[in-house]
């Protein structure tokens, strides 16, 4: 089975667990037809490792996270979280990020933030300062009492994103989370999202189009196919990759784009 | 270039004109027909005669009895039609076995108008305040337990996967998030129910009832004074919108957000 392992070594004092897909199939019926979207994947991401999914649109990327989240069972196969199967249902041990963010429109900022922590029993006052703290290191300070309604997508898929990670969950599940935002904003968050993967060292699931953010964020690159999607092959992310003015920054990235099908300018034409 | 404080002022104005304009336009076609087919009062009294009957009413005790008796009943009704039609609601948008048990009931139930239970109604509690209350009861019931599992049914899926991803238990997620996110929706069947509440109370007075406002008005008629009917289908009208507008007062005082 292909693994997904931190460059920390052998031994992980992280947060995290090890998430390890076998063999899981899925599809969805709709109207009689039948839509394969997964096809037998396997691989595991290691504790405190952070996997970042990248394939063609609509190959079942959301659907793998989908899965890991118990909000969904797979059709075959499993989804195991340190050895065991994912309960469907509520999961304690996990925080994601969904592509729409999904923020509730009658609680302020701050309230969405926090109501994760309040169903998980943190008391009131915690909750909020505790979501004041990440709604600042998304940079939204200053909207801690603003409705959803107010902000623009990006905004609110940040928020998301601070719901997720105020959590801190040992399992990290992010949807293409960076999507509706910025460019420079973008990479302001990626080395934000670092430096707190770094502290608390979960296991996270990171599913983007963006190969370059993947090298950065990524301790591998978990590259899937088509639907029905399976996995076409995982590339490890080494520390000098990850410098953008390096060359072997430039190397992955054509490998991966290469593999995705996309040629790199040298090609062309022969 | 009209600024916007006066561009409202503007606004005011000239939906004060028009509205009245509008009033005076059904006052003149009604002084109209009856010059025009020499109506006797009996059959059709003029707009005046029905301000002087309004005037008078207002002035009597027994007028405001009746007037509070078709509110309570209403009021009853409505409170326990209400809660009980959305609680229902959220059972059936929730609980897909509740679904199948009561879809045949509700689709039997929900058609045959308060109406048609009248005679019932009046066999089982005579022209008590309960037969009015159960009656209205029966017809907010059903509307807000089809508006309410419609409304839920609608709500973003997104929401319940945050909810279940946050750690909320099935029936937490029906409660903070489900009805929560509906509640507009629902808010706004609510002032619908309303107004159909408000015209079950008053066709049931008509058929059996011990006081009330179409008590009021059937007895009018049957003495003849046609301008007390008519004032007192305007109280009917006015009362229902007033109604109505409470109801909405409170869900935008409840629900504003947005």
């Amino acid at each position: 089975m292909m693994a997904v392992r931190s460059q920390a070594g052998v031994a992980d004092d992280g947060e995290g667990g090890e998430l390890a897909f076998e063999h899981v199939s899925h599809h969805y019926v709709s109207g009689g037809r039948r839509t394969d979207v997964l096809a037998d994947v396997s691989f595991a991401v290691g504790a405190g490792s952070v996997a970042c999914v990248v394939g063609p649109s609509g190959c079942g990327k959301s659907t793998l996270l989908s899965l890991a989240a118990g909000l969904q069972r797979p059709a075959s196969g499993s989804v195991r979280w340190q050895g065991e199967a994912v309960r469907l249902g509520p999961n304690h041990h996990l925080g994601m990020a969904f592509q729409q963010p999904g923020l509730f429109p009658w609680m302020t900022v701050r309230q969405n933030v926090a109501v994760g922590l309040r169903t998980r029993g943190q008391g009131k006052r915690d909750a909020h300062r505790i979501a004041d703290e990440f709604l600042e290191t998304v940079g939204l300070g200053d909207f801690a009492d603003a409705y959803p309604a107010h902000l623009s997508g990006g905004m609110a898929q940040r928020v998301g994103i601070a719901r997720a990670l105020a959590l801190r969950p040992k399992l990290l599940l992010l949807d293409e989370p960076f999507a509706a935002v910025d460019a420079f904003t973008r990479l302001k968050l990626q080395g934000e999202l670092k430096t707190l993967l770094r502290l608390h060292r979960p296991t996270v699931v990171f599913v983007t189009h963006d190969v370059s953010e993947a090298i950065v964020v990524g301790d591998a690159i978990v590259v899937m196919s088509q639907r029905p999607a399976s996995v076409q092959r995982i590339f490890e992310v080494q520390p000098e990759d990850r410098k953008r003015a390096s060359p072997s920054y430039a190397r992955k990235l054509a490998e991966v784009l290469d593999c995705l099908g996309v040629h790199s300018e040298g090609d062309a034409g022969g | 270039m009209i600024g916007a404080e006066e561009g409202r002022r503007r606004d005011v104005r000239k939906r004060l004109l028009l509205g009245l304009g509008g009033v005076l336009v059904i006052a003149a076609l009604w002084q109209g027909t009856i010059f025009a087919y020499e109506l006797p009062l009996v059959v059709l009294p003029s707009p005046w005669r029905v301000i002087e009957a309004l005037l008078t009413l207002v002035r009597t005790s027994a007028f405001w009895k009746d007037v509070g008796v078709s509110l309570m009943e209403f009021a009853g009704g409505y409170l326990i039609g209400g809660v009980l039609g959305i609680a229902a609601g959220l059972l059936l948008a929730e609980s897909r076995s509740a679904r199948m048990t009561a879809t045949p009931v509700v689709e039997a139930l929900r058609f045959v108008v308060p109406f048609a239970w009248i005679p019932l109604t009046v066999l089982w509690f005579g022209t008590s305040y309960l037969g009015k209350l159960v009656l209205v009861a029966y017809a907010v019931f059903f509307v807000m337990l089809v508006s309410t599992a419609r409304s839920i049914g609608q709500v973003e899926p997104t929401l319940s996967r945050v909810g279940t991803m946050l750690g909320m238990g099935r029936w937490q997620l029906a409660m903070r998030v489900h009805l929560r996110a509906a509640a507009p929706s629902i808010a706004s069947a609510a002032r619908a129910a309303a107004a159909i509440g408000w015209i079950a109370v008053v066709a049931a007075e008509y058929v059996g009832a011990s006081a009330g406002l179409g008590l009021m008005i059937t007895n009018a008629a049957t003495s003849l004074a046609t301008p007390v009917v008519i004032a007192g289908m305007i109280v009917i009208g006015g009362v229902g919108a007033a109604v109505s507008a409470v109801v909405r007062w409170l869900s935008r005082a409840w629900l504003d957000y947005r």
